[in-house]
């Protein structure tokens, strides 16, 4: 029988095993490069930090003044009580670097994380 | 000879396109969530025809496995992917293959060409889709390559005793 | 195996051990708007400070450069009944800067336009279109020539023009953070729409800033960027600040012409410009010109500017591919890039 099993099998499986824990350990750290945070910020003070993820569905609620929309790797502003409603018309944010602000309701929503594309937009 | 190797050649091809398609039953990336991943059904003929026939025929068998199974359910990238992993793994179970029986078995050459084969269809995804994510799968592909090669390996140990015990010889 | 491992364990080290500079970023609401200034020290103490420094200078100004606060210049000028008073410094520095750029401009930006803002009520409650007789009424009293500017830091008014610095204040307050600067600090201050970009980039390789221009249907996206060194880039569009009424919308950048908020078939205008006030003032005149007025405008008086059009056009002066890298990116929002 061909199949009885000798020592280089052992080091064949080895080798594949350590190879795939190799790359998913160096993905890990490469990967961490890529992390996208959503900023919530009220009077200078940040409420709520969350990091974005294709899985991320999640919804703030700043006592109804403002309502915040974090989608997979997105964030907008959904509704405002302000009257000049720009973060809401801002739209969706979706690069580090990107910010809504509710200017009334001193709310900066603000999306961090490493080097995008671009430092700053101006608007 | 000639055409006795010739008609063995097409039985083992139409064999490997069977068994592609037969895979197809088993759609394993249900239960695991990596595309691309497979049983690895051919690899057994191609492991067959290195041991019994020779590299270049089964060479020949690879390529045009690859291209009629493509022809039948795959697409361009597919038929790219998986030539790029067919012949990865034909070279590299070539090679284990001169060591077989004194360094390892046929149970270790089947896994080295298993996890050859997912290496191979990754470099070829990078180069065609010009993005290194695409490596994001690979731990996962490889780390299943083991049992699944183990299983194919186990099958044509299987086949080659009892074509022995029935003193079958091409 | 070994000789893996020891790869295994390079790559690790060398994701690991790139020093990043310390940042620190002050956000802040001054000046009707919100602002954010962010700076790069060898440590996160340094640059802390010299962030601080630029909020506190910038919020040192905002009684300079107010119309609305009861204690400021802007506001006792503005009661003065035409009487002469002496301002501050920084106030008739700016003054004086608004209504040259006034005069450069042939009057297309023009500080004096406080009437007619006040009566349209942009974002206020009392947002409405006014009657012609109203709006006649208060271009009665615009005009920057009604602007006196008599040295020593006296100003007076004539036939009741009302100043207003806010279409230069943020240009200003960014021109004073540079001034901060001894060139050697990294900062990027985002005063509204207006951004300052100074000093070295240390988290890109090419040393440059890359700045968006906002795409005016979705302003959180960009539709084009440049690449920018120790330069401001102003934008001034329709987008942001406008109301609605019977279907019409009606943005805040007015025709001193007109009296109606400018009808120029542009949705924004970039001008990049290393003083951040010219850049302030010129957007708001280029709007008001219009594309084809603007262009020769700025072809005759060396200014890089981008004009983004209602017909989702893009048009880039001569001038921009001198002083940074332009890339249009608006190909996939609908936008051309007009040569």
């Amino acid at each position: 029988m061909r199949s009885k099993l000798k020592w280089g099998d052992f080091v064949i499986i080895g080798v594949v095993l350590a190879l795939a824990v190799a790359i998913a350990a160096v993905l890990a750290l490469s990967v961490s490069g890529d992390q996208l945070y959503a900023e919530v910020w009220q009077d200078n003070e940040l409420i709520e930090r969350v990091e974005l993820t294709e899985s991320t569905d999640r919804t703030i609620d700043l006592d109804g003044h403002n309502v915040i929309v974090l989608s997979g790797r997105t964030a907008r502003m959904q509704s405002a009580d302000c009257r000049d409603q720009v973060c809401v018309r801002t739209g969706t944010l979706t690069h580090a670097g990107q910010v809504a602000v509710c200017l009334p309701n001193r709310v900066v929503l603000r999306l961090t994380g490493d080097t995008g594309e671009i430092d700053a937009i101006v608007s | 000879m000639k055409t006795k190797k010739l008609t063995l050649c097409g039985l083992l091809t139409a064999l490997a396109v069977v068994l592609s398609l037969v895979e197809r039953l088993f759609p394993l990336d249900a239960v695991v969530p990596v595309p691309g991943v497979k049983l690895g059904l051919a690899n057994v003929v191609t492991l067959f025809a290195l041991t019994r026939v020779s590299a270049r025929d089964a060479l020949a068998v690879v390529v045009c496995r690859v291209a009629i199974s493509s022809l039948l359910m795959g697409s361009v990238t597919a038929f790219l992917f998986s030539l790029f992993g067919g012949l990865l793994s034909l070279i590299v179970m070539w090679a284990l293959l001169r060591a077989e029986g004194t360094f390892c078995s046929l149970l270790g050459v089947s896994v080295a060409g298993a996890a050859a084969h997912n290496i191979g269809q990754v470099i070829a995804a990078i180069i065609w889709m010009q993005t290194g994510a695409v490596v994001a799968y690979l731990p996962l592909l490889l780390v299943m390559s083991v049992p699944l090669g183990l299983v194919t390996g186990l099958t044509c140990a299987i086949v080659l005793s009892h074509m022995k015990k029935i003193d079958f010889n091409v | 195996m070994k000789r893996f491992l020891a790869v295994i364990l390079l790559l690790l080290c060398v994701t690991g051990c790139t020093a990043q500079p310390k940042s620190y970023t002050a956000d802040f609401f001054a000046m009707d708007t919100f602002m954010s200034i962010t700076a790069y020290g060898a440590d996160e103490q340094a640059a802390q400070d010299t962030a601080v420094q630029c909020e506190q200078r910038v919020n040192a100004l905002e009684p300079a450069l107010s119309r609305t606060r009861e204690d400021s210049d802007i506001y006792r000028l503005n009661h003065a009944d035409g009487a002469v008073c002496t301002v501050s410094a920084d106030t008739y520095a700016a003054i004086q800067a608004a209504v040259q750029y006034a005069e450069f401009t042939g009057g297309a930006f023009d500080p004096t336009m406080a009437p007619l803002t006040d009566l349209w009520g942009i974002n206020t409650d009392n947002a409405h279109v006014p009657e012609q007789a109203e709006i006649d009424a208060a271009l009665a009293r615009v005009g920057y020539q009604n602007v006196e500017l008599l040295g020593d830091n006296q100003v007076r008014l004539l036939n009741g023009a009302q100043l207003d610095l806010g279409g230069i204040g943020k240009g200003f307050a960014t021109d004073a953070v540079a001034a901060l600067l001894d060139g050697s600090s990294s900062v990027l201050a985002t005063l509204g729409g207006n951004i300052g970009a100074y000093g070295e980039n240390p988290v890109r390789d090419s040393g440059n800033w890359v700045v968006g221009i906002a795409d005016p249907d979705n302003n959180a996206d960009y539709l084009a960027t440049v690449e920018v060194r120790g330069l401001s880039v102003v934008t001034s569009g329709d987008y942001e600040r406008y109301f609605e009424q019977d279907g019409k919308r009606y943005h805040h950048i007015f025709d001193p012409a007109t009296g109606y908020p400018a009808d120029s078939g542009l949705r924004s205008v970039t001008v990049i410009d290393e003083a951040s006030t010219r850049a302030d003032a010129l957007t708001t005149a280029l709007f008001v010109m219009g594309l084809e007025e603007g262009m020769a405008f700025c072809a005759a008086n060396d200014i890089a500017a981008v004009f983004v059009t209602a017909d989702k056009q893009v048009h880039v002066t001569d001038k921009v591919g001198a002083v940074c890298t332009f890339t249009f990116l608006g190909e996939e929002k609908g936008y051309t890039h007009a040569q």
